[in-house]
């Protein structure tokens, strides 16, 4: 079927570039070894003269700068088809997250206009609908916030406490998945001031529970954690006992656009922003961000640790920890 | 009552979809997940009481597990040809064609129109009905081409000897040549009455199941006697 065959060729022609690059490579290595072999001044066929000296020397170096030169343009041919290849799971994930909902909403409400209904079977529509809604409203939201927080450092630092902040995450969290209160475990001092952007943050940690909600298996069982250090460093740790993931992944999940697995399988909502939006934030306080997962299946640990600490006013209980 | 096999992982839509092909009469069956349904449509083992057989499939694509262009892959190979409705957020020409390519029979993109779906569910069974020679009309089940013998009703083609599985589409643009014998049958209307799209829809789908009818039923596809190319118009299916 040609059609089907030019469309799958069309889809990832960049693949065969890169193969070509590693041919390339090969050959330049073969060349090296043979030149190593062949003109080396040790060689037993020929007299050592120092011509032959520098021509051995000059040419060894030529080879291994052609070597350089191949792998570096391999190196970024790579980085790019990689980028492509996420960039169109981008649109693919956000085709379906805007659509998807779009889609059950026209259907209910065809159905509404097309067909007579009891009143309880209209309510029951009506909460569809508006879960669609909330879901369209979210996807539209973290493509705003990559867009909006993407390399940008926190313009005016205010203070603001994190305890407080994440407590409230956590409360919406539980609220928004319709939670009981102890999926969500949250371990934090009564205060903790910190400087930095009240409402970026509060979108960080929220990405952050939502992963772990998400990637929950059948039951959600998160634990949180705010704690300050002795370096003036606050940090937020949300781990979960969900899906987890491969050390293999690990270096990549902060990229943009990035998604575990094909997306035309997918198995999770979501447009590969989250974890993005989160590093984002974070390093616009200049802060870090570290995840961990013990495997595939046994969980996920994300820690934002963020400097900035304001020290507590004598007489304030900061230390003290607080059970929400 | 005709039986459809939903294949969905979205609950929205599958609680909404079903909802209205049952208020429609129809028995509907939802899986939410690729592998399940390629079990479901094509069993490795045949299980010891075979479940019902569907009379159409409506099929997600990007699905967790397996796509759906993948499942409709999978079940032509494994023998199953009931009509397949693709519904899918890609909605996009060359999605479409590869959809078809791969064995579906109707693309629906969404968001889509109720009324649309319902008709298109209905056209399906209609078509598979009316091509099995079940439907209205003097359609007879079995007819004979030069030295094949084309059973409608259960969609095979025999020819010397070797027989053919005949998909819904085959049989259908089939049915639509041997019904206007003769005569030239122009290409937008063959993509309408086939495929359901528009008479102007850019594509070569028509053109390359012509030239698998023409494996199944000449001596040298490339010097085709029977089914003839009616240059700039359409094809047409010479008497014997």
């Amino acid at each position: 079927m040609p059609e089907a065959s030019q469309l799958s060729r069309s889809r990832r022609p960049k693949w065969h570039y890169v193969a070509v690059g590693v041919g390339l490579i090969v050959v330049a290595v073969v060349l090296t070894v043979a030149w190593q072999i062949l003109a080396a001044p040790n060689s037993a066929h020929a007299g050592v003269t120092p011509a032959r000296v520098v021509v051995y020397f000059f040419g060894s170096l030529l080879f291994l700068l052609l070597i350089a030169g191949l792998v570096l343009i391999v190196m970024l041919l790579l980085r790019e088809v990689r980028l492509n290849e996420r960039q169109s799971n981008f649109v693919s994930a956000v085709t379906h997250e805007l659509k998807t909902p779009v889609a059950s909403l026209k259907l209910y409400l065809d159905t509404l206009e097309y067909r007579e209904l009891p009143a309880d079977r209209r309510s029951e529509f009506y909460r569809t609908m508006r879960q669609d809604i909330d879901r369209l409203n979210a996807t539209i939201n973290s493509v705003l916030n990559a867009a909006m927080y993407t390399d940008r450092p926190v313009a005016e630092p205010r203070p603001l406490d994190l305890a407080r902040l994440v407590r409230r995450a956590v409360d919406l969290t539980r609220t928004r998945f319709q939670l009981p209160p102890d999926a969500i475990r949250c371990q934090s001092p009564e205060r903790l001031m910190l400087a930095g952007d009240a409402q970026a943050l509060e979108t960080a940690v929220l990405n952050l529970l939502d992963n772990a909600v998400k990637y929950s298996k059948d039951q959600v069982q998160v634990e949180v954690e705010v704690w300050a250090d002795e370096d003036g460093q606050a940090h937020v740790r949300v781990a979960d006992h969900g899906v987890g993931m491969a050390r293999t992944q690990l270096p990549f999940i902060f990229t943009r656009f990035y998604r575990i697995g094909a997306e035309v399988r997918r198995s999770r909502t979501g447009t590969g922003l989250g974890l993005f939006i989160v590093r984002s934030i974070v390093k616009g306080h200049h802060g870090t961000i570290t995840a961990d997962s013990p495997g595939p299946e046994r969980g996920a640990a994300f820690t934002v640790s963020l400097p900035g600490l304001i020290p507590a006013a004598d007489g304030e209980p900061a230390g003290e920890a607080a059970h929400v | 009552m005709s039986r459809i096999l939903l294949v969905e992982d979205e609950e929205h839509l599958a609680a909404g979809i079903r909802f209205n092909l049952e208020l429609d009469g129809y028995e509907v069956e939802t899986i939410g997940d690729g592998l399940a349904a390629l079990r479901r449509l094509a069993p490795e083992t045949p299980e010891p009481t075979p479940p019902a057989p569907v009379d159409l499939v409506l099929l997600d694509v990007m699905l967790p597990g397996m796509d759906g262009f993948r499942i409709v892959e999978r079940m032509r190979r494994a023998g199953n040809y009931a009509p397949v409705l693709m519904l899918t957020a890609k909605g996009r020409p060359e999605d479409l064609v590869e959809g078809l390519e791969r064995g579906a029979d109707d693309y629906l993109p969404k968001p889509f129109d109720l009324p649309v779906l319902l008709a298109r569910v209905k056209g399906l069974i209609r078509r598979r009905d009316w091509t099995r020679g079940l439907g209205e009309g003097d359609a007879a089940a079995s007819v004979r081409v030069g030295e094949a013998e084309i059973d409608f009703a259960g969609f095979e083609l025999r020819r010397r000897g070797e027989s053919f599985r005949l998909t819904l589409l085959e049989a259908t643009l089939l049915r639509l040549l041997v019904q206007r014998r003769g005569e030239v049958v122009g290409k937008g209307e063959i993509l309408e009455k086939v495929w359901n799209l528009n008479a102007d829809t850019e594509t070569r789908a028509v053109d390359n199941f012509v030239m698998r009818l023409r494996r199944y039923l000449e001596d040298d596809p490339a010097r085709p006697r029977l089914l003839q190319t009616v240059r700039g118009v359409g094809y047409r299916l010479m008497q014997d």
